[in-house]
């Protein structure tokens, strides 16, 4: 690791503060990715601002017609809160899927959703249920947020402080996992939302995406068969040691028919 | 890993091959190009510092032109040696063709990277390799051609 300044805020003012006009400071939550990184001397922030003290970051409510979660939350508190299980099942579902015990018990919603993984489970549920990302200077629609490969609408030194999910109708999450890092090979979230079916893919391409032929094959017939003959095609899809842009392409038919049965039990 | 695309230029093909060699422009078109200093017609030194996601790295290294074949295209490499972080050389063959009064440059970019970058961003270097190829002739499409350009096909 190389040398950094730590600061260790306990309200988001501080926090900001600590991270204006730093642009080689870095923000960390629960450290999953950025840790490793530092370890590893492929990143050299000049300050480091942890948000774990900042209270009011964490916690979910359920308010008006969804769920909103604070972006310091856990995924442990996502995938075992009483709340989410009744409101989103999916959701906490999802939550309970990513990474280890460690990870889950570490990691948060706003720092993956930030960092914006090609391969993480999140981007899928905030673009299938079509949330609402709060910051530190305004609001996000979830389908103008994901920019590409680890991009964001995010500015430097912008703050996730929630994520707020509508309720959906119906919504159910697949992935196949790599069975070594338990990242999502294709994670597939539908949902069968107000404003119609929605269906996000993470782990197969640069960034999470929606794949428009099934959306609209399962607003005719929500079932897994509506979109059994429907193939996405390879290009641009992740290509890697673990499996081909073509197995990845294949992948995401077989996990959308699994999240649809899941969403109809 | 290799990776192709085509861009449509609303110019001439001699004016796109002119910015192709025009060392200003590889500049403000190369993604986190630093500096970039000219050695001889073909030889430029550059620093580049790059960002993706919770990696930044600085790269310091040498970019070259070669099969230089106008106004038809030319083949640009660059290497270098990001220090504790391993090192990247790729290469891009770039041809330009003519279609009514706009030029299509279609591209073959061949990338390789090694050391603790390769490791531990196994996964990712097919996703960054594009993306910095995106970045390069977006940008470089934009400065030259007239209106925004559309990538024509994205492979």
């Amino acid at each position: 690791m190389y040398d950094f300044a730590y600061h260790h805020p306990k309200t988001l003012a501080e926090a900001l503060a600590a991270l204006k006009d730093k642009p080689e400071a870095r923000p960390v939550s629960g450290g999953m990715t950025l840790i490793p990184t530092l370890k590893m001397r492929l990143s050299k922030p000049s300050d480091l601002v942890d948000l774990n003290g900042i209270k009011e970051l964490t916690g979910i409510k359920v308010e008006g017609n969804g769920v909103t979660i604070g972006g310091m939350t856990r995924h442990a508190d996502v995938a075992s809160s009483a709340d989410v299980k009744k409101t989103i099942p999916a959701l906490a579902q999802l939550a309970a899927l990513i990474g280890d015990p460690a990870v889950r018990n570490r990691g948060t919603i706003g720092g993956s959703v930030a960092n914006a993984d090609p391969a993480a489970d999140y981007p899928a549920a905030v673009v299938a249920l079509d949330a609402t990302i709060t910051t530190t200077e305004g609001k996000h629609k979830a389908d103008d947020f994901f920019k590409g490969l680890f991009e964001t609408a995010l500015k430097d030194g912008e703050l996730i402080t929630a994520v707020s999910f509508p309720k959906p109708e119906k919504a159910g999450y697949e992935k196949f996992r790599n069975p070594a890092s338990r990242y999502a090979m294709v994670g597939v979230f539908v949902a069968k939302t107000a404003g119609g079916v929605r269906v996000a893919v993470t782990g197969a391409g640069p960034s999470v995406f929606r794949v428009k032929a099934m959306e609209d094959a399962l607003s005719k017939n929500f079932s897994s068969d509506a979109i059994k003959d429907i193939k996405i095609p390879a290009d641009g899809l992740n290509s890697d040691i673990h499996g081909s842009a073509e197995y990845r392409a294949h992948l995401v038919t077989v996990m959308a028919r699994r999240a649809v049965d899941q969403a109809n039990k | 890993m290799e990776i192709k695309g085509e861009y449509r230029i609303e110019a001439p093909r001699e004016k796109v091959f002119a910015a192709l060699n025009d060392q200003d422009i590889l500049k403000a078109c190369i993604p986190g190009c630093e500096s970039l200093e000219k050695l001889s017609d073909t030889e430029m030194t550059a620093k580049v510092r790059l960002r993706i996601g919770p990696v930044s790295a600085a790269f310091g290294g040498k970019v070259t032109l070669s099969d230089i074949d106008p106004p038809n295209g030319y083949k640009i490499s660059g290497e270098g040696q990001g220090g504790v972080a391993g090192f990247a050389k790729g290469g891009a063959v770039v041809r330009l063709t003519e279609d009514g009064g706009v030029t299509i440059l279609a591209y073959d970019v061949d990338a390789q990277v090694g050391g603790k970058i390769a490791q531990v961003g196994a996964r990712l270097i097919t996703g960054t390799a594009k993306k910095l190829a995106d970045q390069f002739f977006g940008k470089f499409a934009e400065k030259v051609g007239a209106p925004p350009p559309t990538p024509v096909e994205a492979a």
